[in-house]
């Protein structure tokens, strides 16, 4: 037997499952987020109980800018399950462009994150300037990590799109870097009334 | 990994996320009552969660383990955040 | 076939020095890699562990072999307080995340559970590899907190704020920032690991092997990785908001700030608690796989040990704040929170029952691994039985912070990493290494670990009975703990030689390596697949895929022409005909 067709024999002899591994891995992995950011959450609204509600340093943040920035999440949500509805359709050059909006949504949501956070520093709205800017900066710039992560993921996906020898791996990748896409979008889906609109 | 044919499209979802973000700005803006209007924004924002999740992450189509996957962190924060309660939001 | 061989059918063609000993993808190699990073760290953490144990005994004098060691931690062999602090924190730190998690989970559960389940590899190698440097470099950064100016972190391997939060508490201030960032990188690394051992296992099994014909210890490493992955978050975001603390001016723990230690000791602990079943139940799968093969007897209760496995893991989730009784928390959680710890006495106790039912009956010998596991057994079941002491609200008020949960605790960790540990590494030593160990040092190894152990840590429930705190520099500055000197002396005494007793091992694990007696397939006559591929296997671990007929435990099946009966030796034509 040669290498070749012991390997694709080993493949079909295993049980495989009904979930393509990749996308039981990164569910996983989503599984431990949702906690790390949920207990996140969870300790910002319980210290916001007991603190009475911190209206007072609460009211310095804007509430138009991050209803934009929303709106621009939820946007990228929407072009990168286009892009993946495009790969399962084997439209390569679809789901690259497709991808590519993703990644522009993605700096624009960090652009304008950025020059939220000069604002406010520049007012003297500091991390150590009240535990409710604790929470703020420790909540979205964790978060905006995790953003910057998925769009260098994204980035590289929409590189590789345009390599034919690679296609067939960046096809099954696209929905896995979607679900890990669309959980940043969800974590700011509860971030931004809990911080912005409460 | 099939397309289902019968499930929303992706832009209908768009349209109504982009919707209750608006809805949950009118509410912050009304004067209505602190309680009542944080329930309602969390509210809002947990069925734009679950349309992202449903549709976009096809959960909808998805096996019963992948659903435990995804909903028993949720189930177990939930949990912890009631658990804590008494400590951190009533501790003098 | 020779190694080479193997690795070139795969198709990888001949793999440099590099990529086949140190950067290698290969679950087998990567298994050996953490267990050779956990042994390792085993000597800083037993270190560390001596000179605490000198200095209270002898308090304040010089401690031998430490002359070496620079101002300020110590003064020509004087140990300086907050080094002692230091010593303490570093012992905790590196036994559970660098020593008990590397070899149990990341050393045995690499190696073991892609052969266990049939497959060739894990299924995301590269994945694999990036998880055992990441936990390096985390070695690495805690290692060199030592070094840095004002030394290691120093509040307890539970770092409560404010102590560990503001920097001139302790006067730690890079140390304590390594300490978060190390930890975090610890945390990746088994989230990795975690992902890969449960999609290996949901996805890869063996055609015919369903999940209850999987062997013990899968099930428990899948248990641990699930507890891991559910609970370490908390921590993260905990360990993100005290980084944040120490560094930008946050104020997430202080009190002057608005904040509340009393919330980080609950994300703590709410990991915590899980974490120390994650570091446990592998430890009792290493004790689990090893008795049927030394009784000749099928395990007792193989569904039961599941199920109580998983209802442990449940109630794990609702136990956390039983560290937390005298911490300040509201008095009506501690009824329902010591309900639950008593609860989870439960399914242990009937593990161990099961355990002990096995070997009724058996025909029993007692090579190494067996010795190992039967001190698990004896040990385990004084840790246990103590931790209903500690679960009890009551009760606790008094021993909480005392030497009684110092002996608790290590009286379930110490069975678990280093008997079922050792039990591991001495059942499937010749099938890592190819070689067998030598049994007259590990029996050797044994008697002197187990007796030492216990002359260690039994006299420690007596010293937290008379009140002597934990974590303290000098207890002879407190009268009343003055006449405990002696009992402190005596444990030192059976420290060094508990220590001392691990050189058998050491010499045994090196020198078996190179002089050790060839060993063949399934020296032990075992059951599991890993017993049916070469002793070491090849890359790629089987010729072909196997195929599993039965379960695990088929030990002195009846009419059977050998008293074990491996899971891919097919059904013969004619019972098959018979079963229709």
């Amino acid at each position: 037997m040669t290498s070749a067709s012991m390997a694709a024999a080993r493949t079909t002899d295993v049980m495989t499952g009904r979930v393509p591994s990749g996308k039981l891995g990164i569910w996983w992995f989503l599984a431990s987020e949702i906690m790390t950011f949920g207990g996140l959450l969870a300790s910002f609204v319980l210290c916001r109980f007991k603190a009475g509600g911190w209206e007072e340093q609460a009211a310095h943040v804007s509430t138009g800018i991050a209803a934009f920035n929303t709106l621009l999440l939820v946007t990228s949500s929407l072009t990168i399950v286009r892009a993946h509805a495009a790969a399962e359709r084997g439209e390569r050059e679809k789901a690259a462009k497709f991808l590519l909006y993703t990644v522009v949504l993605g700096l624009s949501f960090l652009s304008v994150k950025a020059y939220e956070y000069s604002g406010e520093i520049a007012h003297g709205f500091i991390p150590s300037a009240g535990l409710f800017w604790s929470f703020y900066y420790g909540l979205t710039g964790l978060h905006a990590l995790h953003v910057f992560a998925g769009i260098v993921a994204n980035f590289a996906l929409y590189v590789a799109a345009h390599r034919v020898a690679v296609w067939p791996k960046v096809q099954q990748r696209v929905e896995y870097a979607g679900l890990y896409w669309h959980f940043v979008d969800i974590v700011w889906i509860f971030l931004f009334p809990l911080v912005y609109l409460s | 990994m099939t397309a289902e044919s019968h499930h929303p499209s992706y832009l209908t979802i768009w349209i109504w996320l982009v919707m209750l973000l608006l809805v949950g700005l009118v509410v912050f803006l009304l004067p209505i009552g602190k309680a009542m209007a944080i329930f309602l924004i969390f509210a809002v924002a947990a069925v734009k969660a679950f349309l992202v999740a449903r549709y976009y992450m096809h959960l909808k189509s998805e096996t019963v383990l992948v659903l435990a996957i995804a909903g028993l962190p949720v189930l177990l924060l939930i949990g912890m955040a009631l658990t804590l309660v008494p400590d951190i939001v009533f501790n003098h | 076939m020779s190694q080479v061989a193997a690795v070139e059918q795969h198709g990888h063609g001949e793999l440099s020095f590099w990529r086949r000993y140190i950067f290698s993808v290969d679950h087998k190699v990567i298994g050996k890699q953490y267990l050779t990073l956990g042994l390792l760290m085993a000597l800083v953490g037993g270190a560390s562990a001596y000179v605490i144990r000198w200095q209270l005994a002898w308090p304040e004098t010089p401690i031998p072999l430490t002359s070496w060691v620079p101002e300020p931690s110590m003064y020509e062999g004087q140990l300086d307080p907050n080094f002692y602090n230091q010593l303490v924190t570093m012992h905790g730190t590196i036994m559970v995340f660098f020593v008990a998690m590397p070899i149990l989970l990341g050393g045995l559960g690499n190696f073991l559970l892609p052969i266990m389940v049939g497959a060739d590899d894990m299924a995301f190698p590269r994945l694999n590899m990036m998880s055992f440097w990441t936990i390096c470099t985390a070695a690495v950064v805690l290692i060199s907190s030592f070094f840095v100016p004002g030394g290691a972190a120093s509040a307890g391997w539970t770092g409560y704020p404010p102590l560990s939060d503001n920097p001139t508490y302790t006067g730690v201030y890079w140390g304590i920032n390594l300490w978060l960032i190390a930890l975090a990188l610890e945390f990746s690394s088994f989230l990795m690991g975690g992902v890969n051992f449960l999609t290996t296992a949901i996805n890869m099994r063996a055609p015919g092997l369903s999940f209850f014909r999987l062997p013990l210890m899968v099930w428990m490493q899948l248990t641990a990785a699930v507890l891991f992955m559910l609970s370490v978050g908390p921590l993260i975001g905990g360990a993100v908001m005290l980084l944040l603390d120490r560094t930008i001016g946050t104020t997430f723990f202080l009190p002057g700030g608005g904040g509340d230690p009393l919330l980080w000791q609950h994300l703590f602990w709410f990991f915590g608690h899980p974490e120390v079943y994650v570091v446990l139940l592998p430890g009792v799968g290493a004790v689990l796989e090893v008795l049927p093969v030394f009784a000749r007897k099928p395990i007792f209760g193989y569904r039961t040990i599941i199920y109580s496995t998983i209802i442990s893991g449940v109630l794990s989730f609702v136990v956390w704040a039983h560290h937390m009784f005298i911490a300040g928390i509201d008095p009506r959680l501690a009824t329902p929170f010591s309900i639950t710890t008593i609860l989870i006495s439960v399914p242990f106790a009937v593990m161990v029952f099961a355990m002990i039912v096995t070997l009724w009956g058996g025909s029993l010998t007692f090579p190494t691994p067996m010795l190992f596991a039967l001190g698990f057994l004896v040990t385990f079941l004084v840790g246990g039985v103590t931790g209903i002491f500690n679960g009890s609200a009551a009760v606790d008020i008094y021993i909480h912070g005392t030497y009684f949960v110092v002996a608790h605790f290590h009286y379930t960790l110490f069975p678990t990493v280093f008997f079922g540990g050792f039990a591991g590494i001495y059942f499937w030593y010749p099938k890592m290494f190819g070689r067998m160990m030598n049994e007259t040092l590990g029996k050797v190894h044994f008697w002197l670990t187990a007796i030492s152990f216990n002359l260690v840590f039994i006299p420690m429930f007596l010293l937290g009975i008379g009140g002597h705190m934990r974590r303290i520099y000098n207890p002879m500055q407190y009268e009343f703990l003055r006449p405990l000197a002696p009992v402190n002396q005596f444990i030192t005494v059976a420290a060094v030689i508990l220590l001392l007793s691990q050189l058998p091992f050491i010499v045994n694990f090196f020198a078996s390596m190179w002089w050790g007696k060839e060993a063949a397939a399934n020296p032990w006559r075992a059951n599991t697949l890993e017993w049916t591929a070469p002793s070491p296997p090849p890359h790629g671990n089987f010729e072909t895929a196997p195929t599993v007929y039965r379960g695990p435990y088929e030990y002195s099946a009846p009419g059977a022409e050998n008293d074990w009966l491996p899971q891919d030796r097919p059904i013969p034509a004619a019972a098959a005909a018979v079963r229709g």
